[in-house]
């Protein structure tokens, strides 16, 4: 099963603040491991820049309205992905828990299945 | 450019409402029209289950906590994905402005560090 791994946003994040050297080390050693575990192999993840550099486009009836970030409500937003091919949900906590946190101060990292793209039925 | 293009939950999402075959179809063909522009080449887009299907691994000190989906907080949660390539942020809202959703709901367009960005991290003491 596919699955969606996003690393959430927190202050620091929103406010750009680059992570140290050791931290990229970490996570470029939990990245290799997960290519070499298979659950990564089509290497699909990034950062993402903080809501400050996005756009967001509402969607009401025929109006499309574009606001300029930053967005305010840091808790649910995202900073960063990972697609990742698993076995179940469980092997894919197994493995978020095996990450370096990625931010400076306690942090969440969500896992979310994927729909198949051959169906809308919760598989 | 890359940028990774959210839509937002919306209520009917995170309920697992299913989207009408015409609706299906118009996102379909935006798609197509998406990857003949060369925006969404590598085809990697999804969409995602209810958030109660999903997983939060909660990251304190050396602990991590579990917590079992649903998540409450709707206004910000994600419901699909699509990485494309654009050469700005600007060419990137015109392609969200055309697509065919009818129901009230946001598109975030989310610029990605670049290979240059995570160098100069790197490099400094």
């Amino acid at each position: 099963m596919k699955v969606m791994v996003f690393v959430k946003a927190t202050p620091d994040s929103e406010a750009e603040a680059p992570p140290t050297p050791e931290l990229l080390n970490a996570m470029h050693k939990y990245n290799e491991a997960l290519i070499a575990a298979g659950i990564l192999k089509d290497q699909v993840l990034g950062g993402l820049k903080p809501t400050r550099y996005a756009k967001r486009v509402h969607f009401s009836g025929k109006n499309r309205t574009v606001t300029d970030g930053p967005f305010t409500e840091t808790k649910e937003l995202v900073a960063g992905f990972w697609l990742w091919d698993v076995k179940s949900i469980e092997e894919a906590v197994e493995w978020v828990k095996k990450c370096p946190n990625p931010m400076y101060t306690d942090s969440d990292i969500d896992i979310r299945p994927l729909y198949s793209p051959e169906t809308w039925d919760p598989v | 450019m890359k940028v990774m293009v959210f839509a937002k939950a919306t209520q009917n999402t995170e309920d697992g409402t299913p989207p009408d075959p015409e609706a299906i179809q118009a996102m379909h063909d935006f798609n197509e029209a998406l990857i003949a522009a060369g925006i969404l080449k590598d085809q990697i887009l999804g969409g995602l289950l209810p958030t109660q299907f999903a997983k939060r691994v909660h990251f304190s000190g050396k602990n991590r906590t579990v917590i079992d989906g649903p998540f409450t907080e709707t206004k910000e949660l994600v419901t699909g994905f699509a990485l494309w390539e654009v050469k700005s942020i600007e060419e990137a809202v015109e392609w969200a402005k055309k697509s065919p959703v009818t129901t009230e709901c946001e598109l975030d367009i989310r610029p990605l560090f670049t290979e240059e960005d995570v160098a100069a991290w790197a490099n400094l003491k």
